[in-house]
């Protein structure tokens, strides 16, 4: 197993701080990428946060109604170690189907 | 999936490890950077990111920034070092992260490091390792699954490899360093979470180049690979593909039918006794590979047997081949690569065939 933190991300219009306003998953919880991960509120606006990366999540590194600078760190994933690649998915180790049969010549 | 059995020797060793493919990787390089302090290895997000497939995973933290770094996005950039470090006495394995990410640096490789020890007759030599992820099947968007072997082998001044198990990753990778030539060590993504055992050097000789010279005269650079035996007809591959060949011969023996896999590892140079020493005996050949059919490297080794096994052949060379398109986006991925029908289909028409 792996660990993978995320920084609190640019969230664009020159905006460099972010206040938690709710965590929408649990400490242990196993969330899958581009799932709701947490709401933050801007000087603009709230923006709920999509999930980074598959994972189990191990740490909040900001509780709720703390404020974030773009790039401090966010939140811990466990991954498997198989799962961490950033591009692309693991193929399955499974048998390929077949349906050719053989036939030997007869010499 | 059946995985690789070695039937080589190989060089003495007194530790085997269960590996996937990425680890053993790994594990060569902190091996090579500890065997040769002019050893550097760099490209984007190898050093604190550890490599968006974490091949140089702690490299970064074990060898310092000085001598594993990240790069700017710029592979001509990368591959211009390379062969400027290189000129300079150092050993350059840079990363260029996706096969197909590889074309902005065609000028540097072919232009300037293919050629620089022929240019500067023998006083520049280029012991560069480019590391190349290659080939499909992760489902990756387009430009990150090429398969360009035969683009790379077509330039002279350059050897290209390409590993097929955990095992071979280890040794052809430490081989690939120490060679004193340009190597593009093409690394099937497919395959880096594949497990297997990885014989490794004792640990006195892991943190030198003794083993891996000693490797180098039992298994020279160039050097095939029976990976499994058969009478009835020879599988030829490389890569990612050698372990499908594997399975379909699994499915032929279901059927009574013994292939012969043949695994080529090195596709400059290509083993031509190797390919010989195999379609002699079981006289029939189907070469398996991801790129295109045409001017694939299909076409070189089934000339090669033209040439050498005329006489023994009882059908022509199959191919089973991508096809002359642009690599497919992932849905498309299945109908692209090489399956067991396919094969098996090409395996079928060669035992069918009778002379008119």
């Amino acid at each position: 197993m792996a660990e993978i933190s995320f920084e609190l991300p640019d969230l664009g219009e020159g905006l460099v701080e972010a206040r938690v306003l709710e965590w929408l998953v649990s400490i242990g919880d196993m969330v899958t990428r581009g799932e709701p991960l947490v709401e933050v509120e801007t000087t603009k606006s709230a923006v709920e946060l999509p999930s980074p990366q598959t994972g189990v999540v191990v740490t909040f590194h900001a509780e709720e109604d703390d404020l974030l600078h773009v790039g401090d760190t966010l939140v811990t994933f466990e991954v498997d170690d198989e799962q961490a690649g950033i591009v692309g998915t693991v193929p399955k180790a499974e048998a390929p189907e077949r349906r050719v049969r053989l036939q030997l010549p007869d010499d | 999936m059946t995985m690789t059995a070695d039937t080589r020797p190989r060089t003495p060793h007194t530790e085997t490890r269960h590996l996937s493919m990425q680890q053993a990787l790994n594990l060569a390089l902190e091996h090579s950077l500890a065997a040769d302090d002019r050893t550097l290895i760099f490209g984007e997000d190898v050093g604190r990111v550890g490599g968006v497939f974490r091949v140089t995973d702690g490299l970064q933290q074990k060898f310092g920034a000085a001598r594993v770094f990240d790069t700017p996005l710029a592979e001509s950039g990368i591959m211009g070092m390379a062969v400027g470090l290189a000129m300079a006495g150092w050993r350059p394995v840079p990363e260029l992260q996706f096969d197909g990410f590889s074309y902005p640096a065609m000028n540097q490789v072919i232009s300037q490091m293919a050629r620089m020890n022929n240019r500067s007759r023998g006083t520049m030599p280029m012991p560069i390792t480019l590391r190349l992820p290659s080939f499909g099947g992760i489902r990756a968007p387009e430009l990150h699954g090429e398969s360009l072997e035969s683009l790379f082998a077509h330039v002279p001044g350059l050897k290209v490899v390409s590993p097929s198990t955990p095992n071979e990753a280890y040794h052809l990778l430490r081989q690939a360093i120490a060679d004193p030539d340009p190597v593009v060590f093409m690394e099937p993504k497919s395959r880096y979470w594949q497990r297997g055992d990885v014989l490794l050097p004792a640990p006195s000789d892991t943190e030198s180049d003794a083993a891996t010279a000693e490797h180098e005269t039992t298994t020279p650079v160039g050097t095939s690979n029976v990976v499994r035996e058969g009478k009835h007809a020879t599988l030829i591959s490389w890569g990612a593909m050698v372990s499908t060949c594997l399975q379909v011969a699994e499915y032929a023996a279901e059927d009574g039918v013994e292939l012969e896999v043949l695994d080529l590892r090195w596709l400059k140079p290509i083993d031509a006794a190797g390919i010989q020493a195999s379609v002699s005996k079981t006289r029939r050949a189907i070469v398996v590979h991801e790129a295109p059919l045409t001017a694939g490297l299909g076409g070189e080794v089934s000339a090669i047997i033209m040439e050498r096994c005329f006489d023994a052949l009882r059908a022509p060379v199959e191919r089973v081949t991508g096809f002359d398109v642009p690599y497919p986006s992932g849905a498309l991925e299945d109908a692209y690569l090489p399956n067991a029908d396919r094969i098996l289909n090409a395996v079928q028409k060669t035992l069918e065939y009778r002379r008119g």
